[in-house]
């Protein structure tokens, strides 16, 4: 019989409840014996998330964000800065512990693997797409997915973005590039650098679709079979505690 | 206040800003896109930096990351190295 992973499908929570669950999953996967866990979700409000790393000044055009409602906030992970599109990006986390036989103890080859898992997915969407070192995955050259691990608590944490019909203009409002001004040049040079599902395919990708591709991709490429399920109540427990924590201006702002 | 930016062979970007005092450098804050874990490992980093002779740059860092259990990933200690070097310079 097949193992099975629990997966916590398409929640729709704010940005500072999305970060606290990946986090509590991760927390509670060794100490309260839960299962292996994919999820799929959405930002609503759309949020960008920056790397732990980042400076938020520099990275976050916040008064635009302000205006258009968007949240902003910091992950634990590091990586680059991600706008959540709420109508145009589905986000996956999988947890699992660093001594599972099927999570690679090398990190490269557990990003190849969780990347991979992405890429199989969209490929049954018709996508070509594949892991590019360092944490991106790319369809015809252009970037689709863009993935952060970490690994605390003994598990291996990763979380990422997958494009399906993202807002590009609006991403380039959001996030500072340099200090350039948001031209059509620029948005077209945007535009040769990165895509979505719509995109690529030339149609349009329902986040059904797109989240059975996703969910395949797990299950054939760990040979797993997704159940769906819930957080356990001391997650739950959790999730409040680290609310506070993300939506904390000492948080976002600490660098 | 002294800042510079590098990117790192392979994508990603690393910055740092800095003041000096005397022979010694203050403020130290490095940020970017990387990946290192334990993620806090960066505050300390900082810290060990905080008040550090200029001259030792290199002995700091690398006694550092010899000192701590860190991992890095898309980014090597000399990088951290490149780049405070970059700001003091600059």
């Amino acid at each position: 019989m097949k193992e099975t992973w629990r997966l916590i499908d398409m929640r729709i929570e704010d940005a500072p409840t999305q970060m606290a669950i990946d986090e509590a999953i991760a927390m509670a996967r060794l100490k309260e014996n839960t299962p292996n866990t994919v999820r799929l979700y959405r930002w609503n409000p759309s949020a960008v998330s920056i790397g732990y790393f980042q400076s938020v000044e520099k990275e976050v055009n916040l008064p635009a964000c302000e205006e258009h409602g968007v949240d902003v906030i910091r992950r634990i992970t590091g990586g680059g800065a991600v706008y959540h599109d709420y109508e145009g990006e589905i986000t996956y986390s999988v947890v699992a512990p660093e001594s599972d036989p099927k999570m690679p103890a090398d990190i490269l080859e557990s990003y190849e693997l969780i990347c991979g898992a992405i890429a199989n997915g969209l490929a049954t969407l018709g996508v070509e797409a594949e892991f590019k070192p360092v944490n991106d995955i790319v369809a015809g050259g252009k970037k689709i997915s863009g993935n952060a691990q970490t690994r605390r608590h003994g598990v291996v944490l990763q979380h990422g973005t997958v494009l399906v019909d993202s807002d590009i203009k609006r991403m380039f409002q959001v996030l500072r590039v340099s200090d350039a001004k948001i031209s059509d040049k620029l948005i077209q040079a945007v535009e040769d650098r990165v895509t979505n599902l719509r995109r690529y395919l030339g149609r349009g990708v329902g986040f059904d679709e797109a989240r059975k591709a996703l969910i395949k991709g797990f299950e054939d490429t760990f040979d797993v079979a997704l159940q769906p399920g819930e957080l356990t109540a001391a997650e739950n427990q959790l999730v409040k505690r680290l609310h506070d924590k993300y939506s904390s201006r000492e948080w976002v702002f600490q660098r | 206040m002294k800042r510079a930016e590098y990117k790192i062979p392979g994508g990603k970007l690393l910055a740092a800003e800095l003041d000096v005092e005397g022979d010694r450098m203050i403020g130290v804050k490095i940020t970017g896109d990387f990946f290192m874990h334990p993620e806090t490992s960066i505050i300390e980093l900082e810290k060990a930096l905080e008040g550090s002779p200029t001259a030792d740059l290199e002995g700091t860092v690398k006694r550092f990351f010899r000192e701590n259990d860190v991992t890095l990933f898309g980014i090597h200690v000399e990088d951290f190295v490149k780049v405070v070097r970059m700001a003091l310079e600059s």
